[in-house]
């Protein structure tokens, strides 16, 4: 390719590059232009309690689940990255891929089927707070796993691991002073995005939660049903959003400063 | 019966075998160069002797003691991985001080042993600093003080010269050569170039095909070499060119 050439082709990328982030930039600040038009309406509309208490169940069962998903799903990550077990790209691709790709709503139609009133189990949690957090770790616990292994495999493939247990280590202990430390912003990445994914979650939470406002009733579910009523969907979408991305520049920051940690024993 | 001993030892992957009837002894107080070239079993053999490999037959034999069945952490062997295995978060002191924390040794003790290894080995000052701002030979030197800390009863450096420039690579060589003389632990060293046979050459075994093939001081292989093969591997490349 002659000079000319290469230059209009380097525009071309970045014009591309930039369109598709100027469309993601104008979504996301074109609600609070309209907030801004309308915001003699939409104040008032922050301080209904419905809104108020869809949020908090949303936060609180956002934070519920993050910490579910690190306590569970850091060992599952540990145990498909360094231990060979059978099955185990399969089970991978199940734990980790699929509920991404999964329609969340067939998600809330299975735990509804399993645990709601025709339970097989005799356990019955449908419409509860409970639901709302089971629905939400189905999806947002596998970013917590897919970071977490990424970064023990990639801690494993340095012999970090055989080095630490020549010089006396057990494996719990190379677990918790090797693997979990160098993994530390990894595992706080992925925690990250689980909370912000639990944040949007909706389907799975709308089948298997239902819609009890001051009960089950969270941000998604709020604007789900009230988006016929613009003002009060839009006050809800601010509120979500604004909590998402102060959140995730929040853990970007935490991560950025602390980067040491010695891990425990 | 101090120093290591190898006593037929068979091992490998699934059911191929990579070390057949493999036999070596490396007394105390000595450095064997193990050389070989790329996918002649050093690793193999290194594996086998830290514990990751355990072996389908034979024994391992150290300090007096049968270690072929026990965990690589109970076998008092300190292993140095050719990029040095150093920890990225924890500091050099931290680095140092971690074989001693991990088998509960009081802070105290910690920062006593800590304090002498880094004056052992010109390391005094740099304590607090993370091991990723050091150059390859001080990432070597805090590595080598890690190692040291446990006091091991075999040492084993998997081609430690690799990742050191070739102008401080005499330096370091001859570091790590004062230290070798010091300890009172067997130590091998591998490597697939025949100047670190030269340099460290007093007791050399070549490994071929998973077997050590001839075993004597550098100037011994060189003079009397038992195959053709081990004759071109302890010349330099560059003799053939005229």
């Amino acid at each position: 390719m002659r000079a000319g050439a290469h230059r209009t082709s380097m525009i071309i990328l970045y014009a591309l590059g930039s369109l598709l982030l100027a469309w993601f930039l104008i979504i996301f600040f074109y609600q609070y232009i309209i907030a801004i038009q309308k915001i003699d309406k939409i104040l008032p509309v922050f301080a209904n309690p419905r809104i108020l208490s869809a949020l908090w169940i949303s936060v609180s069962s956002s934070c519920i689940t993050a910490l579910l998903s690190i306590f569970f799903g850091v060992p599952l990550a540990y145990i498909f990255a360094v231990k060979n077990i059978r099955y185990k790209s399969l089970l991978e691709t199940l734990m980790i891929d699929v509920p991404q790709t999964f329609p969340p709503v067939a998600e809330g139609i299975i735990l509804f089927m399993m645990l709601g009133p025709d339970s097989p189990f005799g356990i019955n949690i449908a419409y509860t707070y409970l639901a709302i957090v089971l629905a939400k770790t189905f999806v947002c616990t596998p970013f917590v796993v897919s970071f977490a292994a990424r970064k023990f495999r990639e801690t494993q493939t340095t012999g970090a691991d055989i080095t630490a247990k020549t010089l006396g280590a057990s494996e719990s202990q190379v677990f918790w002073t090797i693997f979990v430390p160098i993994a530390f912003k990894d595992i706080i990445a992925g925690t990250a995005l689980c909370w912000a994914r639990g944040m949007g979650e909706l389907g799975g939470s709308l089948i298997f939660a239902g819609i009890i406002p001051f009960k089950t009733e969270d941000i998604p579910t709020f604007i789900a049903v009230n988006s016929s009523a613009l003002i009060p969907a839009l006050a809800a979408t601010i509120l979500a959003t604004t909590a998402s991305l102060l959140a995730l520049l929040s853990f970007k920051a935490f991560t950025k400063e602390r980067t040491t940690w010695k891990g425990f024993f | 019966m101090e120093g290591l001993f190898l006593r037929n030892i068979t091992a490998g992957y699934g059911d191929y075998d990579v070390l057949t009837n493999l036999q070596l002894e490396v007394p105390a107080r000595t450095t064997l160069v193990l050389l070989g070239v790329s996918g002649s079993g050093k690793t193999t053999l290194l594996k086998t002797i830290t514990g990751i490999i355990k072996p389908k037959k034979g024994d391992i034999i150290l300090a007096g003691k049968t270690i072929t069945q026990l965990p690589i952490e109970q076998r008092s062997i300190s292993y140095l991985p050719q990029n040095y295995g150093l920890f990225p978060h924890l500091s050099v002191a931290g680095n140092i001080a971690y074989g001693l924390r991990v088998r509960g040794v009081s802070q105290e003790e910690q920062k006593k042993t800590v304090a002498g290894l880094l004056e052992f080995m010109e390391l005094s000052g740099y304590e607090n600093r993370s091991v990723t701002e050091l150059s390859g030979g001080q990432q070597q030197r805090v590595a080598l003080a890690r190692a040291l800390a446990v006091k091991p009863k075999l040492m084993l450096l998997d081609e430690p010269l690799s990742s050191i420039d070739q102008a401080t690579k005499f330096e370091v060589a001859t570091h790590l050569k004062n230290l070798f003389s010091n300890l009172e632990i067997p130590i091998i060293l591998v490597t697939h170039q025949y100047e670190d046979a030269q340099f460290f050459g007093a007791h050399v075994a070549v490994m071929v095909q998973g077997v050590i093939e001839q075993a004597g001081s550098y100037d011994e292989l060189r003079a009397h070499p038992k195959t053709p093969f081990i004759k071109k591997l302890l010349i330099p490349f560059t003799a053939g060119i005229k």
